[in-house]
């Protein structure tokens, strides 16, 4: 495909320096020091007279004071320095400099003197209509309305640029003859860009005939190349070819435009066509310049007030947001739940908190796997306000998801995490009426490979899709202030978690010593009434009676089974207090050795075991994990013990949650509807009379399996036996699920 | 003479049930009772109230862990860090069998660690066994009462 030409090419066109000037003046260009005439235009004589022009242009001079041209501002501003006169016509003439010389711009004197300058009008009449302006729509209009009344063109536009660089046109004026262009964009192309960087220099250009024939530019014999005679603030400076073109197919022979600048930037332009030649006299042309600084200022207070009032706005819903966030528990979660709010201030359709491998959603949003995948792209990227109304043109796999969210805000809330709040919008199919098709230059180049503008001023409408209504400043600026109080917060919840966790610690050290306590001093009555209760049978055995005898026995075997109790009881609060010491451990082999330990335990019952081949290796601490297993299996065994055989079954379990071990035996089961309390401390579904123990053991198995941040669950049926098994999770995923000194574990 | 067994024990209780379970293990050392940890440590260093005591270190010290004043492991840290005592056998006797107490205890070079049993019968064995261990069959180590005695 061969490289279309575009208007584009303009950009290299030197306008700035095009060594001619328009027909309507004349012009003397001197040293910048000197005052010595360097170079003058063509038109001081007839056509062919290079001598005779020379000459004029020195006696023109000559006839201008040397004091006043050499007070002409440094700064490029342009001053009348005196008229010149030739039989009965007067020229005006006007002097700025540029870097190294000082131009002198002639133009015939305008007619008769009005009795007041235009700009009086502008100033006393305009001015307090535009300061009641609230829109920028009507801001354009009232001054398109001016600037006609103004000049009396025929036709006047004033128009904005986008961030693109297009025109739209905002407000119009029109005589009757002429095409209306409100609504109607113009594209970027339109406009060159070093024609936007010479508007906002020069924010006043006038052509009054479009069908001039350039007067170049003689220079002395000693003077600098015509081509390198700045005139970029010149009104005499001849424009583009190619501007006088696009006049031209506009059916526009006079223009003249005002640079709207707002911000240093320029915003817009505003535009007078008209169809016949139309001249601007100087008074004239200051009140358009005046009238364009005016529009300026007022377009800049409204926006700057736009801009504040929706900063307020959403400042406003950022604090309601925070606020209601730093009430709660100050997860980010908790973001969502004020969905309407979350949405409103970044007027989005749809919102997404992603915490790591987690994603909470409210409204319209991509789905889950495309959200983190989204999420870790932006976290890539290390900022930390995110902002694209055009998606999937930075994020290819975006495009699946174009019509739901076209465009996207996001904070990243951790350097280190993939903690993301992100809000979307959805694709807005805009129809954008362009004045000729932006896309097809009408012959760009003619056979003298010379570029000419589009003949066509046809609508042409296009769809632009892809996108969505841009983030505005005053948006991304309230979710970067939301990030910022988000960090506060999440810091605070930080100091908070930190000054538990030490809370937590002393609650533990004093837990320990107290069991300290209670494991010292409890045991010993217990002993006590042990040891004095045997002496007394030692000593007195043989004079106490068969009733005394069984007391005594009771006596005794209460005191052991206390003694039980405390040690199971302390095992138990060990249980969770020691820290874990992960590691690989073979259940096969852990479970073999249970089993023989067991079997020579219990030589006189039948016991069948059932040990699957192929246990898991599990990721745990390997005395705790003996523990729970032996518990299980320990368990099977006692609650079987009426069966004969006895039937017990060590299966691996693989799932969901991670590996583990299920044991089963044809015991004496239990109500399923129990089943809660079973793993409860000193919980006990059988009489102690029938089943000895302390109630501890299940309790045991389930602190220990949910220290390693897994479950345990139990079935089953009386008579029919029970099945108790547990899972742990993978490696790595290991929670430490009862938290004791260790920091609970949760985003903030 | 056989060298005595230092008990130190503040419990009554405790102290008779140990008592009889040494006498019934049918030890020929004396019992040397202490009811706390700075008594012990001053019987030991033959200061203040022991000063006059006759030379000697005991065959073995059986020490609760909980005594009041001068707990058993600082008694024992302080046994091990004097030059004079730091051979003699030191037994922890204790009602506790928290995890913490059992390691400090051998870091400070316990010689045997002992969970008091509730059951008495169990009791009385396991005191046999450590004066058995310690008090009798147990050859002292150089530089103990008995060995200097040799160079006499």
């Amino acid at each position: 495909m061969t490289p279309t030409p575009d208007l584009t090419l303009c950009d290299i066109e030197p306008i700035r320096v095009p060594g001619a000037i328009q027909s309507h003046g004349r012009m003397l260009v001197l040293d910048g020091a000197t005052l010595a005439l360097r170079a003058w235009s063509a038109n001081w004589a007839g056509e062919g007279l290079q001598a005779e022009a020379a000459a004029r242009a020195l006696a023109a001079l000559d006839a201008l004071d040397a004091q006043v041209l050499r007070a002409t501002p440094a700064d490029g501003s342009a001053v009348q320095v005196g008229s010149l006169r030739s039989g009965d016509r007067v020229q005006d003439c006007w002097a700025h400099r540029n870097a190294t010389q000082l131009i002198v711009e002639c133009e015939p004197q305008a007619g008769p003197r009005r009795h007041e300058a235009p700009i009086y009008t502008v100033a006393r009449d305009f001015l307090p209509r535009l300061q009641a302006a609230r829109t920028l729509q009507a801001l354009a209009q009232l001054a398109a309305c001016e600037l006609q009344r103004l000049t009396g063109f025929g036709r006047s536009l004033v128009y904005r640029f986008d961030e693109d660089g297009h025109g739209e046109v905002l407000g119009e004026a029109l005589e009757p003859g002429y095409d209306s262009y409100l609504g109607l964009h113009f594209p970027a192309a339109d406009i060159p860009k070093q024609a936007r960087a010479l508007y906002l220099a020069n924010r006043f250009r006038l052509i009054p005939d479009a069908t001039y024939q350039p007067v170049p530019l003689l220079a002395a014999a000693d003077g600098p190349a015509v081509h390198e005679i700045d005139l970029s603030q010149a009104f005499l400076r001849s424009v583009s070819p190619v501007h006088l073109e696009y006049m031209r197919n506009m059916g526009t022979l006079a223009s003249l435009s005002v640079s709207i600048v707002v911000d240093g930037r320029l915003w817009g332009l505003a535009s007078c066509h008209d169809h016949a030649p139309r001249l601007l006299d100087a008074d004239m042309r200051a009140a358009c310049t005046h009238l364009g600084q005016l529009l300026s200022m007022q377009v800049e207070a409204l926006q700057a007030n736009a801009e504040v009032a929706a900063r307020l706005e959403l400042r406003h819903w950022t604090l309601q947001l925070v606020s209601q966030l730093a009430d709660s528990d100050a997860s980010l979660r908790r973001i969502l739940h004020e969905p309407a709010l979350l949405l409103r201030m970044a007027r989005a359709t749809g919102a997404a908190v992603v915490l790591d491998e987690q994603v909470w959603t409210t409204g319209e949003t991509p789905p889950q796997e495309a959200l983190l995948e989204l999420a870790g792209w932006i976290a890539g990227m290390g900022t930390e306000v995110y902002e694209s109304a055009q998606i999937a043109a930075h994020y290819p796999p975006a495009a699946a998801w174009q019509p739901t969210a076209a465009g996207v805000l996001a904070i990243s809330i951790s350097q280190v995490h993939r903690h993301v709040l992100l809000w979307f919008r959805p694709e807005v199919v805009q129809t954008v009426t362009w004045a000729g098709d932006p896309r097809k230059p009408s012959s760009p180049t003619d056979a003298a490979g010379r570029i000419h503008p589009r003949r066509s001023f046809e609508r042409w409408a296009e769809q632009i899709g892809g996108r969505c209504l841009p983030w505005s400043a005053a948006e991304t600026a309230a979710v970067a202030e939301l990030r910022q109080a988000l960090i506060g917060i999440v810091l605070r919840r930080a100091e908070e978690l930190a000054a538990m966790a030490s809370e937590l610690g002393r609650a533990n050290k004093e837990l320990e010593a107290f069991s300290y306590t209670v494991s010292h001093d409890l045991r010993a009555p217990m002993r006590h009434i042990a040891g004095y209760v045997d002496l007394v049978m030692d000593a007195e055995g043989a004079v106490l009676s068969e009733r005394a005898h069984r007391y005594m026995h009771h006596v005794k075997d209460a005191a052991a089974f206390a003694g039980q109790l405390v040690d199971a009881l302390l095992d138990f609060s060990r249980m969770g207090r020691t820290a874990l010491n992960l590691k690989r451990v073979d259940t096969d082999s852990l479970v073999q050795g249970l089993v023989r330990e067991i079997t020579r335990h219990e030589r006189k019952r039948q016991i069948e075991w059932h040990v699957e081949a192929g246990l898991p290796a599990l990721t745990a601490d390997p005395l705790l994990l003996q523990v729970a297993v032996r518990n299980l299996i320990g368990n099977a065994v006692k609650y079987s013990r009426d069966r004969s055989p006895a039937v017990v079954h060590v299966r691996a379990v693989r799932n969901a949650q991670g590996q583990g071990l299920e044991v089963q035996d044809n015991g004496v089961g239990f109500q399923m509807q129990y089943v809660g309390k079973l793993f409860n401390v000193f919980q006990r579904l059988h009489q102690s009379e029938e089943f000895e123990g302390t109630g501890i053991g299940l309790a045991n198995v389930k602190r220990i399996v949910e220290r390693h941040g897994g479950s345990v669950w139990a079935r089953g049926e009386p008579g029919q036996g029970a099945t108790f098994g547990f899972v742990l999770p993978g490696s790595g995923q290991n929670a430490q699920a009862i938290p004791s000194p260790a920091i609970p574990s949760g985003h903030a | 003479m056989l060298k005595p067994i230092l008990l130190v024990e503040d419990d009554l209780r405790d102290q008779e049930l140990t008592l009889l379970a040494l006498e019934r293990s049918q030890l020929a050392n004396d019992v040397v009772v202490m009811r706390d940890g700075a008594a012990a440590l001053d019987y030991l260093r033959r200061e203040g109230e022991y000063a006059s005591r006759q030379e000697g270190n005991p065959a073995v010290i059986l020490l609760d862990l909980k005594l009041p004043k001068v707990n058993g492991l600082e008694v024992l840290e302080a046994v091990r860090n004097t030059p004079a005592l730091r051979s003699v056998p030191v037994v922890m006797l204790t009602s506790s069998q928290e995890e913490a107490d059992l390691l400090r205890s051998y870091e400070l070079g316990v010689n045997a660690y002992v969970v008091k049993p509730v059951e008495f019968k169990q009791f009385v064995s396991s005191i046999a066994d450590l004066g058995m261990f310690w008090a009798v069959l147990n050859e002292p180590p150089p530089g103990s009462l008995r060995a200097s005695r040799r160079h006499d």
